[in-house]
């Protein structure tokens, strides 16, 4: 239980570190570190597929893609951080991937053992053959996003 | 095939980019505006058709294998296809011209059809987490389209739409999930089965209020409705258009309709919150339209007014009500519609959306003149216009279901409404041509035929209602009151 309420307050502190942090890879680390939290609440909950889902996808590879974007899109007339914190924060971040490795690793070896977890083949069957109208639904959300970066971030030498 | 509805706007949608490589424009507006024509062609002849065994539940086999790709129409859902049709085609057609100047139009057109496919697809959906997505499809898209101009007004609009969207997705998330772990079921039966063997009453009433905050923002119901007058007006006029007629519609009014009247069972309770919500809106909104100077923003207090009434009728629960409540959603949506556009002419032609800078355009814009005093005259409730038959009919529902208040209120403010739309026509169009405005000229071709078409709709509805009534509105109503 205390570990349940720390968790939960970890969650809380990190969501809120994401939107307050100022300089964006800071941002986009307290995001990850706060998903990496939600995905173990997940998985003591009895939801391994989600806890996997939440790590791999939203810690893991959205972060990666993130830092990627800020890396590539960082002008000169950004913040500039101290000489530490540019030290500290590539660190952190190697710390957190090792940490979501871990934990990912852990995770993964223990679904089988769960006794909540769901009979082999369910999950599958459910995301296919129940709820595939979700998935038609996913890609247009997905297709919407693409093109709002399209048209966001398009040259704007048209308009008057 | 009624998933066409949702695959081939969303299919045309991704290869539109491509083809905006081939042709920049000519083609783009060929593929949208062909795609948006085909599926109104579809709603007025086929869809009916489908439908004269009852409703029709679809289920999809996906090479070979029968998945749950699971989409059912009845006589609402098909009213509110034919709403959605109607003003996409003519908002299409007056993309053509007008959003020329903003580029990159393979693009628009594909947000355009994602936003379209996500209400058609929430319209199709008989499965409360169906609904959800399909509210976020939508949702997305009009996001980056109030943003389209990428103006300092445009991004900061669509980002306050944005963050109160998020609460109004959030609340209705966790109803959804509440219910889920109550009843065990998504599925607009089965919650609904559900919910009538469960002994807790108050979580249900937490749910049902979560539900209402959550679409009462989405269809910017006072005193919901903070960001409705900053999203509408920065828009490009044909978006304005989409979201002030069809998308607080789709995703505010008719979720919330048929999640109350399908799902949870109206009580009274329920139908004299919606009710006071609605007569709210009505009075509130008409009062704030009357102090504004932008013309958009005007007729953006005036969507926030009118879908009281629409809200004021549904909550009622009496077939007359629901009618009239549906029949002015209608309405609404073709005159608001043609209203937005036509604010986008002007705006083209002046440069400016401030009334008291306008004067005497109906000299130079005699079409787009026409076209708004008829736009004007149906929502303010002038005979013979279709607005004036769904007030009626609303107001004699208030009265016969011994609403005096209600009905009183809804009388009152009808007149505050003309009242705006004069202050309106006597700004803009009529009076002394103002000298700044002596090189003015009508709005281009497709964009004057969209609002004609519009114009002539309206008209069109206005006489013909009672035939409108027989073949569309009443086999909602019947749906929404009887269940069948």
């Amino acid at each position: 239980m205390v570990l349940h309420i720390a968790l939960l307050a970890g969650l809380v502190l990190f969501s809120a570190l994401a939107i307050l942090a100022r300089d964006l890879i800071k941002s986009a680390i307290s995001l990850a570190v706060s998903s990496l939290l939600l995905g173990i609440i997940f998985f003591r909950m009895g939801a391994p597929y989600a806890g996997v889902f939440e790590i791999s996808v939203v810690a893991g590879l959205i972060t990666v893609l993130f830092i990627l974007t800020i890396a590539l899109t960082k002008t000169e007339g950004d913040v500039r951080e101290s000489k530490l914190a540019r030290i500290v924060f590539p660190l952190a971040f190697v710390v957190f991937a090792l940490v979501d490795a871990l934990v990912m690793k852990g995770l993964l070896a223990r679904i089988p053992m769960l006794q909540s977890a769901a009979p082999p083949g369910t999950f599958s069957d459910v995301l296919w053959k129940e709820r595939t109208l979700d998935l038609v639904g996913q890609i247009a959300v997905i297709l919407a996003g693409v093109f709002a970066v399209l048209a966001l971030f398009r040259k704007r030498d048209h308009h008057d | 095939m009624i998933f066409l509805y949702i695959a081939l706007p969303l299919a045309v949608a991704a290869v539109l980019p491509l083809v905006g490589k081939i042709s920049k424009k000519a083609l783009p507006d060929l593929l949208g505006n062909a795609t948006l024509a085909f599926l109104l062609v579809y709603t007025a002849t086929g869809a009916k058709a489908l439908l004269a065994g009852g409703p029709l539940v679809q289920r999809l086999s996906w090479f070979g294998e029968t998945v749950n790709l699971q989409v059912s129409v009845d006589g609402f859902g098909l009213f509110m296809l034919l709403a959605v049709q109607l003003v996409s085609l003519a908002v299409g057609l007056f993309s053509v011209n007008y959003m020329d100047h903003y580029g990159a139009k393979a693009n628009y057109y594909a947000l355009l059809l994602v936003m379209i496919a996500g209400m058609n697809g929430l319209i199709l959906s008989a499965d409360l987490f169906n609904v959800y997505i399909f509210l976020e499809v939508a949702a997305v898209a009009s996001y980056a389209l109030v943003a389209y101009g990428l103006e300092h007004d445009e991004l900061e609009a669509s980002f306050k739409y944005l963050m109160l969207s998020v609460i109004a997705s959030a609340a209705i998330l966790v109803s959804i999930a509440v219910l889920f772990g109550m009843t065990g079921g998504l599925s607009f039966s089965a919650v609904a089965e559900g919910l009538r063997s469960l002994p807790s009453a108050g979580v249900t009433a937490l749910c049902a209020a979560l539900f209402l905050m959550g679409f009462g923002l989405k269809a910017a119901l006072v005193p919901f409705h903070a960001w409705l007058p900053d999203a509408h007006p920065s828009a490009p006029a044909p978006i304005s258009a989409v979201l002030s007629g069809l998308l607080i519609k789709v995703s505010g009014v008719y979720a919330l309709t048929r999640i109350f009247f399908n799902v949870f069972g109206l009580t009274p309770a329920l139908s004299q919150v919606l009710m006071w919500l609605g007569a709210v809106s009505v009075v509130v909104a008409a009062f704030l339209a009357l102090g504004q100077k932008d013309v958009k923003r005007m007729l953006a207090y005036s969507s926030v007014s009118q879908v009281g009434y629409v809200i004021l009728g549904i909550g009622l629960g009496t077939p007359l009500g629901v009618a009239g409540g549906l029949f002015h959603l209608l309405n609404h949506a073709l005159a608001k519609g043609l209203l937005f556009l036509n604010s986008g002419s002007v705006q083209q032609a002046t440069g400016t959306r401030n009334l008291d800078e306008m004067g005497g355009l109906a000299k130079r814009m005699p079409v787009t003149a026409g076209t708004t005093i008829v736009g004007s005259l149906s929502i303010a409730g002038i005979p013979p216009l279709g607005g004036f038959w769904s007030k009626l009919l609303i107001i004699m529902a208030l009265v016969q279901a011994g609403e005096g208040a209600l009905a009183v209120i809804a009388v009152l403010a009808s007149v505050l409404t003309l009242w705006y739309y004069l202050i309106l026509q006597r700004k803009a169009f009529f009076g002394k041509l103002n000298e700044r405005w002596k090189g003015v000229r009508e709005a281009p071709f497709w964009m004057t035929a969209a609002t004609v078409v519009l114009a002539l709709l309206v008209i069109g509805v206005g006489i013909l209602f009672a035939a409108v009534l027989r073949t569309w509105v009443n086999p909602a109503v019947d749906i929404l009151t009887r269940g069948f």
